[in-house]
C-alpha cells in the first residue's frame, strides 16, 4: 500500500457538500415549476373545454396553444394579451366572463387586432404574461390598463370612458370621433369656452396659459398636489383643476367655467391624450393630421374685422369680448360684452375707463402685460373707439325701445 | 514490464481522481487534471480552514464562473440598441424560456460578487495576508494590488452592465455615476464625454457599456484572476501556510530537504523556498484532492444553489424605459456607489452664492485617496512578518480598527443611502413609507 495522508474533513464536508447536492436539485425543480406555473396554461385549457362544449372538439383543436403575441411592427409593441384573451376574435361568447370574452365586434372592423393590437387602444403591459404585471397598477409602470374598475375609481359616469384618451392620441384632430363620446363633449367645450383665448392647443391661441398641445406628457411629479385631496394623479388633479381652478392654483387667472363634474371629467381625459406618441402614418389614414380654423369660422372672423368693429377683432380684444352693437361677436365670449364697457367699467371698477386702461387691475393686468400689449396712443384709440360703441349701443337701445311700443 | 499499456496518469479505478487511493494517485489527480492544475498536491489543513479566509475569494470566483456562464445566454437575447434593448430585456424577462431566472441569477451574482470581492479584500486586510513571510520571492504585496485592481473591475463590470436594460432605474443610475465622473478638476467633462461617448447619454454610451460589459472588463477581469491565482502559488499559498512554517512543528518529524521551485527559466532567479518541514508533515497537511477540491465544490456549488434559489424567487427589477426627460424621484446611483453619492450630498454646502462642489470631495478626492491608500498600504504597514496570515494580530491593531472604522462608515454611509434616501433625497427610516408619488392615471 502506497503512502496516504489522512483526509481529516472527509465525514463533514461530504455530509455538507450532499446537502449542497440536495439545493441544487430543489432549485432545479423550482425553476422549473415558476416556468411551469403561468396563469396562461390555465386560461388556454378552460378556453379549449369551452369551446368544445360549445362548437365540438373539432373546433376546439384548431385553438392555438402556447405563448400567443400580436406584433405590431410600427408601434414595436409585442402585445401577448391574447395568449389569454382567447376570445378575442371568436364569435359566440360575447356573454362569458373575461378572459373568455368576444370583443365588441364593430370596433374591431376598423381596428383590426392584428394590425393594432390590444395595449395601443387599452394600455396596460402587453409584454407581461401573467394578470397581475398585464393589468397593474405595476410599479414603474405607468401605462395602466384603463379598465372600467379604474374608470370607476375617479366615479366616472362611462366606466369605460378612459379608453377615449388612447383613441384621441391618433384622432386628435378630428372634430368628432365616432363612439368617443367623452372626447367629443371636451372637444365642443374647447371650442365653447374658448380655451385658445389663452392657450395653445394644437398650434395656435394665446399665451396667457401654458400650451398645452402635448400637455398630456408632463410627468406627474409636475403637478403640485398640495391643494388636492384624494388620489394623486395628473388625471385627478386635471378634473379638481378644471372644476376649480384657483382651488388648485391661488394665483391663476383661469376662470371658473362651471363645469359639471362630468364635463371636467371628459376635459380631463381630453387633454391628458394630447401627447407627443408616435403615431404611424398607416394608422392616420383619413383622419385629419392638423386643427385648423373651418372656413365658416375664417369667414366670420374675416367679415368682423373688415366691419365697425374691425379694430377690436385686429387687436385681439374679440376672442374673449363681444362687441355686439359693432357687429363683432366672440367665438369664447369669456369676458363682458364691450359695448357698455364705459358704464360697466365705471360700476365694477369705480373707475373711468380712460384710467382703468392705463393701469388695468384683475385679469385684464395679465391680458394687457401679456398678450395684447397697447401702447399708450393705442389705448387712447381704445377708449375713443369703445365710447363709439357705447354710443352705438345706445342708439341701438333707443331704437329698439321705440319700436317696441310701436310692435305694441 | 507489467505496467506496459497503461499511459502514465491513467489508473485502473475509474474515479480515482475524485477519491485517490495514495498520495501519488492524489498527486497525479492535480497535475493530470486541467482543472485543477494550478492547485498545488497538498494542501496546509489552515489554509483550508473556514474560519480563516471564510473562501470568501472562492465565493468571488463562483459568482465570476456562475455571471460568465448565464450571461452568456442573456449576450444571445440582449440588443444593445436604444430601440430595442428594453423591450429585448421585457423579452427575456416574460417570454424567453428561464429568461427571468437566468437574468436574475445573472443580477444577483453580479451584486453578490461586489460584496463577496469587497469583503474578500477586508477579510486580506484583517489578517494582513498582504505581507510577505518567511519564503524567498514573495510578492504578497502585489498580488493585494491585482487584488484592488480586480475590486475597481468589478464594480466597473457591475455598473456597465447596469445600463443595458435601458430602463430609467439604468438611465438615471448611469447618469448620476458619470455625473461624478465629471467632477474630476479639468479633465472632468472630458472623462465623461469619453465614458459615455459623447454629452447625453444615449447609444453611442449603451454601445460602449454593452462592449465594456461583454468584452473588454470580462476579458481584464479573466486575466487579473489568473494572475492572481498563480501569484497565491508563488507566494507558496495562503498567508497562512508561511505562518504554520514559521511556528515550531506540531509533531516531531524528520527536517527534510529544502526544494526549490524554478519556473521553466519564465520567472528570474529562484522560486519561493518552503520549508518541506512543514509541507510534507502529514499532520499538518492534506492532499489537495480531495479535501481541497471538495471543499471548493461546496462553495461553488453551494454559491450556485443559494443565487439559484434566490432566483426563483425574486425578480430583477425593469423599470420604464430610459426617459432623459422624467427623473426618477430619487435618483439613486448603484447601491455601492450610494456611499459615494451620500457623501457627495454631504458635502454639497452652499454657503451663501459660494457653493462647495460635493461632487469633487465625494466623487473623487476621497475615493481617489482611499483607492490610493489601499494600493500602497503594504509599503505602509511597518507591523512584523509574523502578524501576517493571522486574524487581528496585536502588533496590526491600531491599522485594523482604523480599517474598520473605514468599512463601517462605507457600509452605514451605504445602508443610509439605500435603505434611508427617499424621494427629494430626504431622510426616512427604512420602515417608514414614503409619501406617497404621484401617477399619471
Amino acid at each position: 500500500m502506497e503512502k496516504r495522508t489522512p483526509a481529516p474533513f472527509r465525514k463533514r464536508d461530504r455530509a455538507i457538500l450532499a446537502v449542497v447536492g440536495v439545493a441544487l436539485i430543489v432549485s432545479t425543480f423550482l425553476f422549473l415549476y415558476s416556468y411551469i406555473a403561468h396563469d396562461w396554461r390555465y386560461y388556454q385549457g378552460e378556453f379549449r373545454n369551452r369551446v368544445a362544449q360549445k362548437f365540438g372538439e373539432e373546433k376546439a383543436a384548431t385553438v392555438p396553444s402556447g405563448l400567443q403575441q400580436i406584433w405590431v411592427p410600427e408601434l414595436r409593441h409585442a402585445d401577448r394579451c391574447v395568449s389569454c384573451h382567447q376570445a378575442v376574435s371568436w364569435k359566440g361568447f360575447e356573454a362569458a366572463e373575461e378572459p373568455f370574452r368576444t370583443h365588441p365586434q364593430e370596433i374591431l372592423r376598423t381596428h383590426p387586432a392584428e394590425r393594432y393590437g390590444c395595449t395601443a387602444c387599452h394600455g396596460g403591459q402587453g409584454y407581461a404574461i401573467d394578470a397581475a404585471e398585464a393589468h397593474g397598477p405595476v410599479a414603474f409602470w405607468e401605462e395602466p390598463l384603463l379598465s372600467k374598475s379604474l374608470g370607476e375609481s375617479y366615479s366616472l359616469a362611462d366606466k369605460g370612458a378612459l379608453l377615449q384618451m388612447t383613441c384621441n392620441v391618433c384622432h386628435r384632430y378630428d372634430r368628432e370621433t365616432k363612439g368617443a363620446d367623452a372626447v367629443n363633449l371636451a372637444k365642443n367645450l374647447v371650442r365653447d369656452k374658448g380655451c385658445r383665448a389663452c392657450h395653445v392647443v394644437n398650434g395656435r391661441g394665446g399665451s396667457i396659459g401654458p400650451d398645452l398641445t402635448y400637455v398630456g406628457e408632463k410627468a406627474p411629479e409636475q403637478y403640485d398636489y398640495s391643494r388636492l385631496s384624494g388620489q394623486k394623479t395628473s388625471f385627478a388633479w386635471h378634473v379638481a383643476h378644471l372644476k376649480e381652478p384657483r382651488a388648485l392654483v391661488p394665483e391663476t387667472v383661469m376662470p371658473n367655467f362651471n363645469l359639471t363634474t362630468r364635463e371636467a371629467q371628459s376635459l380631463a381625459m381630453l387633454v391628458m391624450s394630447w401627447r407627443r406618441s408616435p403615431v404611424p402614418a398607416s394608422f392616420l389614414a383619413g383622419a385629419p393630421r392638423t386643427d385648423p380654423q373651418t372656413p365658416e369660422e375664417k369667414e366670420a372672423e374675416r367679415r368682423m374685422a373688415t366691419g365697425p368693429g374691425g379694430w377690436f377683432v385686429k387687436t385681439g380684444c374679440f376672442v374673449c369680448h363681444s362687441i355686439s352693437a359693432l357687429g363683432v361677436k366672440s367665438p369664447a365670449q369669456i369676458g363682458p360684452d364691450l359695448s357698455i364697457a364705459v358704464e360697466d367699467v365705471q360700476s365694477r371698477f369705480g373707475r373711468t375707463i380712460d384710467d382703468f386702461l392705463r393701469a388695468p387691475t384683475g385679469t385684464m393686468s395679465v391680458v394687457l402685460s401679456r398678450q395684447i400689449i397697447l401702447t399708450p396712443e393705442e389705448k387712447a384709440i381704445a377708449v375713443q373707439k369703445l365710447r363709439e360703441a357705447f354710443a352705438e349701443h345706445q342708439k341701438q337701445k333707443a331704437a329698439e325701445q321705440r319700436a317696441a311700443p310701436a310692435r305694441r | 514490464m507489467e505496467t506496459t499499456g497503461t499511459a502514465p496518469g491513467v489508473h485502473p479505478k475509474p474515479l480515482w481522481s475524485v477519491a485517490p487511493d495514495s498520495d501519488r494517485q492524489a498527486g497525479d489527480a492535480v497535475v493530470s487534471n486541467f482543472v485543477l492544475h494550478w492547485f498545488p498536491a497538498k494542501a496546509l489543513k489552515d489554509s483550508l480552514a473556514w474560519r480563516y479566509s471564510l473562501w470568501l475569494g472562492t465565493i468571488s470566483a463562483a459568482l465570476l464562473l456562475l455571471l460568465t456562464v448565464s450571461g452568456l445566454p442573456l449576450l444571445f437575447l440582449h440588443v444593445p440598441s436604444v430601440e430595442r434593448a428594453y423591450g429585448s430585456v421585457k423579452d427575456i424577462e416574460y417570454v424567453v424560456t428561464f429568461g427571468y431566472w437566468i437574468r436574475s441569477v445573472h443580477r444577483f451574482a453580479a451584486h453578490f460578487m461586489v460584496a463577496a470581492v469587497f469583503l474578500h479584500l477586508v477579510r486580506v486586510f484583517l489578517t494582513g495576508a498582504y505581507k510577505n513571510g518567511t519564503g524567498r520571492g514573495q510578492h504578497r504585496e502585489w498580488n493585494w494590488v491585482i487584488g484592488v485592481a480586480m475590486l475597481l473591475v468589478t464594480l466597473f463590470l457591475s455598473f456597465t452592465g447596469y445600463l443595458l436594460p435601458w430602463d430609467q432605474l439604468a438611465y438615471w443610475a448611469v447618469t448620476v455615476g458619470t455625473n461624478i465622473a465629471s467632477a474630476v478638476p479639468l479633465a472632468g467633462p472630458k472623462i465623461r464625454e469619453l465614458l459615455i461617448g459623447g454629452r447625453t447619454i444615449d447609444q453611442p454610451t449603451l454601445i460602449r457599456f454593452s462592449v465594456m460589459h461583454v468584452v473588454l472588463l470580462p476579458g481584464l477581469l479573466g486575466g487579473l484572476f489568473a494572475y492572481h491565482m498563480w501569484r497565491i502559488r508563488k507566494d507558496g499559498g495562503l498567508a497562512t501556510a508561511d505562518r504554520a512554517a514559521a511556528l515550531p512543528a506540531r509533531a516531531e518529524v524528520p527536517a527534510g530537504k529544502t526544494k526549490t521551485y524554478t519556473l521553466l527559466g519564465i520567472a528570474r532567479g529562484t522560486g519561493p523556498t518552503i520549508r518541506a518541514s512543514s509541507v510534507e508533515a502529514p499532520d499538518t497537511t492534506v492532499n489537495s484532492v480531495p479535501d481541497l477540491t471538495r471543499r471548493a465544490a461546496i462553495v461553488t456549488l453551494g454559491t450556485m444553489a443559494f443565487i439559484s434559489i434566490l432566483s426563483v424567487f425574486v425578480h430583477s427589477p425593469l423599470e420604464e424605459p430610459a426617459n432623459a426627460l422624467v427623473t426618477p424621484n430619487p435618483a439613486k446611483a448603484p447601491w455601492y456607489f450610494l456611499w459615494l453619492q451620500e457623501i457627495v450630498t454631504d458635502t454639497t454646502i452652499k454657503i451663501g452664492s459660494f457653493t462647495v462642489n460635493g461632487a469633487f470631495i465625494g466623487g473623487v478626492v476621497l475615493p481617489g485617496l482611499l483607492v490610493v491608500l489601499m494600493a500602497a498600504w503594504p509599503w505602509l504597514d511597518r507591523s512584523p512578518a509574523a502578524a501576517a496570515g493571522r486574524w487581528f494580530p496585536q502588533s496590526r491593531r491600531t491599522q485594523n480598527l482604523v480599517f474598520l472604522l473605514i468599512v463601517l462608515a462605507v457600509l452605514v454611509l451605504t445602508f443610509v443611502g439605500t435603505f434611508c434616501r427617499g424621494p427629494y433625497w430626504g431622510l426616512y427610516w427604512p420602515w417608514q413609507a414614503w409619501p406617497e408619488l404621484p401617477t399619471r392615471i
